[in-house]
């Protein structure tokens, strides 16, 4: 890793990290907020009314507990498009912009092998996600804790954000990978942006249910399942492990790609 | 052992553009000048020698060492100034300065000399600089290191001529401190002052190369005139530098670098 790309571009991630934590912070706590007894039955009587809609945005289940309140209201739609967002842009403006706009001229004319340049940047990347879902994590239990003491237990909570790491950790993989592949950064932005948008497209629709619910077979979101790692299901973990695995192929791929191609700067 | 050696160098972009089977090399400490039109293939070569593009065929190597496998340690001896310049463009000149040192992990021993030498202000957002400033921010990033080898792409392109002298008698001194230089140009006047040897490159391949020297003297034409008288002679051979002889004169024409070009490119550029 080279030191002085990273803190670059950790330096540029905090504007971007900053901004989608406030966005973070106001969702997180006003949910948690809302959360109460009788908000939960207008909220379920929502479902009721209109459960296509309310499914499509994740808000399916009817809440119980605090975590499976947070769980329907903040991991079926804000958790996963904010850091999802991060990742797109971030992923883009790691690679792909620096060889459409030229820049990446100045970072591969050095004693710096290719392989240093992506992996410092893949690390940036991780990073960033790590970062984001720490700060979530604290901000749930922080707000919670003040808000209903004793009624989030940690553990539940931690073993749900590990899923969303795991999430974000395989998107952000795709991003990165189509970053280190395209040349043009509107290439980079069709499919890092393109695939886990139509993914979660494919959710909403599968949530819906009816004739479409196969096609969750085409969303990666389909393996982040909130409510089985709450419940320790074996099925959960499997999603879990596979997300991460496939992360792990992408970065690696994303690298050797980078690696290998011409770079007409 | 060469510097610079490039074999048998070959990348075709279809419809006649790209490079053909080039080969050159240039010895430790030797100026060599590569002048063609645009799209010639003058950066094609230079992209090669950089590692940003994988030898189709041939190979090239700088210190000996491959420049597609081992770009690392090649880069490690070379400066490089772009044709094209993008930079950070969310940095000041003298932050990018500072993170090209801390990045190449070299100290920059020679920046405040240069930054004095193009009378740069380095404290300017490097997207509000004009297009010389920014020429100048890329030749400060290239030498401030103090590098053996130095690859220049039309280095002086956008600087006013003052700059551009400056430019030529920094490329001279660094020559005469042993540097290996390879200056792409289409300024021939650049080239007849810097360089000791030239490669004219047209449509991907090497049209001539020689020495200046020799291809001045391929190119030299001398007439002789006679005078009526010995004073007059005299005079005329002062006034033309020629040579007298009685009330003969012989001047030699030597033809710029530029009339050679067009003699070998026939006047027109073709693809």
């Amino acid at each position: 890793m080279n030191k002085a790309l990273f803190l670059r571009e950790m330096k540029k991630s905090a504007k971007l990290l900053l901004l989608f934590a406030a966005v973070i912070t106001l969702y997180v706590s006003c949910i948690i907020y809302l959360y109460d007894p009788e908000t939960t039955e207008m909220l379920n009587r929502f479902v009721e009314v209109m459960p296509e809609l309310m499914a499509a945005v994740g808000m399916g289940t009817i809440a119980g507990d605090l975590l499976e309140f947070m769980v329907s209201y903040l991991y079926g739609f804000i958790l996963l498009i904010f850091p999802m967002l991060f990742c797109i842009l971030r992923a883009n403006g790691l690679i792909a912009k620096y060889v459409d706009g030229g820049a990446m001229l100045w970072l591969t004319a050095a004693p710096v092998k290719r392989r240093k340049i992506a992996f410092t940047q893949m690390t940036v990347l991780v990073c960033g996600i790590l970062l984001l879902l720490i700060y979530t994590t604290a901000l749930e239990f922080f707000i919670a804790s003040l808000l209903f003491p004793g009624e989030l237990m940690l553990r539940e909570l931690l073993l749900v954000n590990l899923g969303l790491l795991a999430m974000h950790f395989f998107l952000g993989g795709i991003c990165f990978f189509a970053s280190c592949t395209f040349s043009d950064t509107r290439l980079s932005l069709a499919v890092g942006a393109g695939l886990p948008t139509l993914m979660f497209v494919f959710q909403m629709i599968a949530n819906v249910g009816g004739n479409l619910r196969w096609i969750r077979f085409l969303s990666a979101f389909t393996l982040f399942d909130p409510t089985g790692l709450i419940a320790e299901k074996t099925g959960a973990a499997m999603g879990l492990i596979g997300l991460l695995l496939g992360g792990l192929l992408l970065y690696p791929a994303g690298i050797a790609v980078f690696c290998k191609k011409d770079l007409a700067i | 052992m060469d510097a610079v050696c490039v074999e048998h160098l070959s990348r075709d972009f279809g419809q006649n553009r790209g490079i053909f089977d080039l080969t050159f090399s240039i010895p430790e400490g030797e100026a060599f000048g590569l002048l063609g039109p645009n799209g010639a293939g003058k950066t094609t070569l230079i992209r090669h020698l950089m590692g940003f593009l994988r030898p189709k065929s041939g190979s090239c190597h700088i210190a000996g060492k491959d420049c597609w496998a081992h770009s690392d340690l090649v880069q490690k001896q070379v400066g490089y100034i772009p044709g094209e310049i993008a930079f950070f463009e969310d940095l000041s000149g003298i932050e990018f300065l500072r993170f090209i040192e801390n990045y190449r992990g070299v100290f920059a021993v020679r920046q405040k000399e240069l930054l004095e030498r193009f009378e740069l202000d380095p404290k300017v957002k490097l997207k509000r600089m004009s297009k010389g400033t920014k020429q100048k921010v890329a030749i400060v990033a290239a030498l401030m290191q103090d590098p053996q080898i130095l690859i220049l792409d039309e280095p002086t392109s956008g600087l006013d001529p003052l700059m551009q002298n400056r430019f030529v008698e920094l490329i001279r001194e660094e020559k005469e401190r042993g540097k290996t230089i390879l200056l792409s140009s289409h300024l021939f006047e650049e080239v007849e002052r810097t360089c000791d040897r030239v490669g004219m490159i047209r449509a991907g391949s090497f049209a001539a190369v020689d020495t200046i020297e020799t291809l001045r003297q391929r190119h030299l034409r001398s007439y002789t005139v006679t005078l009526e008288s010995e004073e007059k002679a005299q005079a005329f051979a002062r006034d033309f530098s020629g040579i007298c002889n009685g009330t003969c004169v012989t001047i030699s024409a030597r033809l710029s670098l530029e009339e050679i070009f067009m003699d070998y490119y026939g006047g027109g550029v073709e693809q």
